[in-house]
């Protein structure tokens, strides 16, 4: 007897868990010519479930668009690998989702490909293509696009980082590289772009190892995997540490490089304050970090680990959102010559706590946030120029205009 | 054929009658929810070949009463020298011999470690994971491109297909069949794994069984590294990470003792593999989010091992 109830309750458990699933979504209406009555079954992939970005872009889509639009979406596992990716795919292609929205990319061109082969919308959700690869691509019927900062942007933003700290007269850097040993372009695109204004800086001749134009240091980062730890003219960069290796060499090598004498500034192409923050407790180097608006860099920046922010805001894929929506629902967005959209969208900049808290109470906003679905209907029945337009008026000031 | 006799047969076959009502859960449920049932069957096969058939050469070892936790690690060691080599040759096939190759390399390396230094199979493979796992790094490492090792898609492209698959998945499954369950080597290997003592006194070496056991093995984890290629080609230091565990999973929701021996079942991994896939796809199905769907399966898969060794508990040999 005591087996069977042993058994009833496992059963009983399990049909409570599945009975107990299920969304709600909102109210479908007409929107210009797109009928939005009828629920989109969309696909999330999602490769990153703990960084401070990731977890503000899901938070977005979770806690706002999930419950504004007449969706419902179906987010996969924390994907690992390109194998992992494919298996999301097909799942949700076997599930009828209509569109699939990627934060994963350890095989886009997979993807997409994928996407295209089964009739599936496509469209990234952070990051873009490179010119080889959307010129591959652009044409394809259900790659909807991207909208992302740019390698242009990423640049700017490393040089414009770099140029904050050179204007005020800091002339020691250490460098964080972040996936540059990985070959990431967004990373050594931002480092380059650093690289660039301390040549422009370093005085007459100064150059990076022979290199004194972008190109040439963007060109010699790729041949190296890293930067080195050298001098541009008259400035000084007297420490580098590359990857997210983790391991103890990696901390020590951290440790090292937070200690050298004479270090007044941390560039980091990515996040800095979490490995470096510890480390400059109580000196008065500063850190400056690229990532995105969460709490965590509110904490730094009050705490004295964090004094320069190039952050992405949560609404930010926003556009991206309603793009793949339009397109599910008969509607794709595409340029004049009939192409997915690649657009560029920048970075908000915080160089103060209080500056942070202003832009963060917005971004982190679930019932009135960056991007709210008033500001973003707009988008169900613009043109590519008024989409794009839209898009590229991304700073903080521009977005609060338009609600 | 007696009540218990019959109590018996069912428990036995209680994971096969679970994949079985998976499976029509999956057609029922799937067809009232509309998806595209056709697409998923194959997506089924896609998702489970690789744990199908790392687990059915791991039932050899499992059989012994041993257990190796270096599989997963294995795998990608395979599949990265055999991508490394396709790049190098721009043959498939020797791909798929050198990932075989690499594989039952491995194992028997396992295998003669633990006899060299007397150890029990387990430890060395606990060993060989994190060499394998620093293997993995360092072999991106020295092919320069960072963070990954990926071959042309279209090469693979023309092997990528349902029937391709089925021809490797049902003739690996066949061989270990037959040897398993029509050679002598899977009545020792059960008999060992039962009762070392009895088998060591009645002649059986044990070292020889390890060895084919790890050449079993070996083979279902090229063949898995293969197909992990052709499924995905980009391999990175996280390719087949989760293979190793869900290799354990299946090889136990398949109704496989874990001590292995004369209860030992060849079929035990494709039947576990096939339901933990369709599993998680009714879960998808329901839009349960992985957290909750992570659950759900940790309470099936304690139904299941309830129910498969419900005839077992209380005796005095377990095995």
């Amino acid at each position: 007897m005591k087996k069977f109830w042993a058994l009833l309750l496992t059963v009983a458990m399990t049909l409570t868990m599945l009975v107990g699933c299920g969304g709600g979504s909102g109210e479908g209406t007409e929107a210009g010519g797109i009928d939005t009555s009828k629920t989109v079954k969309m696909g999330i992939l999602i490769s990153d479930a703990t960084s401070a970005e990731a977890l503000a872009f899901q938070n977005y889509y979770r806690e706002y668009i999930g419950k504004q639009y007449n969706v419902e979406l179906i987010y996969s596992d924390v994907l690992v690998d390109a194998a992992g990716e494919k298996s999301a795919v097909d799942t949700m292609i076997t599930n009828n989702c209509k569109a699939i929205i990627s934060f994963s990319s350890f095989d886009r061109a997979a993807q997409i490909q994928q996407c295209q082969d089964a009739g599936v919308y496509y469209a990234i959700a952070t990051g873009t293509l490179t010119e080889e690869e959307y010129e591959t691509y652009k044409g394809y019927e259900y790659y909807v696009g991207a909208i992302g900062p740019s390698l242009d942007v990423e640049f700017q933003t490393g040089y414009d980082m770099a140029k904050h700290y050179l204007d005020q007269g800091k002339t020691n850097f250490a460098i964080f590289g972040g996936a540059i040993p990985y070959y990431t372009e967004m990373h050594i695109y931002r480092a380059a772009g650093m690289l660039t204004a301390m040549v422009e800086a370093g005085g007459e001749g100064a150059n990076y190892k022979g290199a004194a134009d972008a190109g040439a240091i963007i060109g010699q980062i790729f041949a190296d995997g890293g930067v080195d730890v050298t001098s541009i003219g008259n400035i000084n960069i007297v420490g580098y540490v590359g990857g997210y290796d983790m391991t103890d060499a990696w901390w020590g090598a951290v440790g090292q490089m937070t200690g050298t004498a004479g270090l007044e500034v941390i560039l980091a192409v990515g996040n800095g304050s979490d490995f470096f923050g510890t480390g400059i407790a109580n000196t008065d180097i500063e850190i400056a970090s690229v990532d995105a608006y969460a709490e965590t860099y509110g904490e730094a920046m009050k705490g004295d680990s964090l004094h320069y922010l190039a952050g992405k805001f949560s609404a930010s894929i926003g556009p991206i959102f309603v793009a793949t929506y339009r397109a599910a629902l008969g509607d794709p967005v595409r340029t004049a010559e009939g192409n997915a959209l690649a657009l560029s969208q920048g970075y908000w900049i915080a160089t103060s706590a209080d500056e942070f808290d202003t832009y963060y109470s917005v971004d982190s906003s679930i019932e009135s946030p960056a991007y709210t679905k008033d500001v973003l209907d707009t988008l169900l029945t613009a043109s590519y120029d008024d989409f794009a337009k839209f898009v590229g008026a991304y700073s903080f000031e521009e977005i609060q205009a338009m609600k | 054929m007696g009540k218990a006799n019959i109590k018996k047969y069912v428990l036995n076959l209680a994971p096969a009658f679970g994949l079985v009502a998976l499976f029509v859960a999956f057609l029922v449920l799937g067809t009232w929810k509309d998806i595209n049932v056709a697409y998923g069957l194959k997506s089924i096969l896609n998702q489970s070949i690789v744990v199908a058939v790392v687990a059915t050469g791991a039932i050899f070892i499992y059989t012994l009463g041993s257990f190796d936790i270096s599989l997963g690690a294995s795998t990608a060691v395979s599949a990265l020298i055999g991508a490394m080599v396709y790049n190098r040759t721009e043959s498939i096939w020797v791909m798929l011999f050198v990932c075989i190759g690499v594989a039952v390399f491995v194992g028997l390396f396992n295998s003669v470690l633990a006899s060299v230094f007397n150890l029990p199979v387990f430890v060395t493979t606990i060993a060989m994971l994190s060499f394998l796992n620093a293997l993995v790094l360092l072999l991106i490492n020295i092919n320069g491109t960072g963070s990954e090792i990926a071959i042309p898609a279209p090469a693979v492209v023309p092997y990528n297909t349902v029937e391709f698959k089925m021809v490797l998945l049902i003739g690996f499954f066949l061989l270990c069949v037959f040897i398993f369950s029509f050679t002598k080597i899977g009545r020792k290997q059960k008999f060992q794994g039962g009762n070392p003592l009895c088998a060591k006194l009645s002649g059986i070496s044990e070292k020889k069984m390890a060895i084919i056991a790890f050449v079993m093995s070996g083979i279902g984890v090229g063949l898995g590294a293969f197909l992990s290629i052709i499924y995905a080609p980009t391999l990175t230091k996280n390719t087949a990470s989760s293979v190793g565990m869900d290799v354990i999973i299946a090889i136990v929701f398949g109704g496989m003792p874990v001590s292995g021996g004369a209860r030992s079942k060849i079929y035990a991994a494709m039947i576990g593999a096939f339901s933990m896939t369709i599993l998680g796809q009714l879960m998808v199905m329901f839009n349960l989010n992985s957290g909750i769907g992570q659950m759900v399966k940790a309470v099936i898969f304690l139904l299941v091992v309830f129910l498969a060794t419900s005839d077992q508990r209380g005796k005095l040999l377990p095995r």
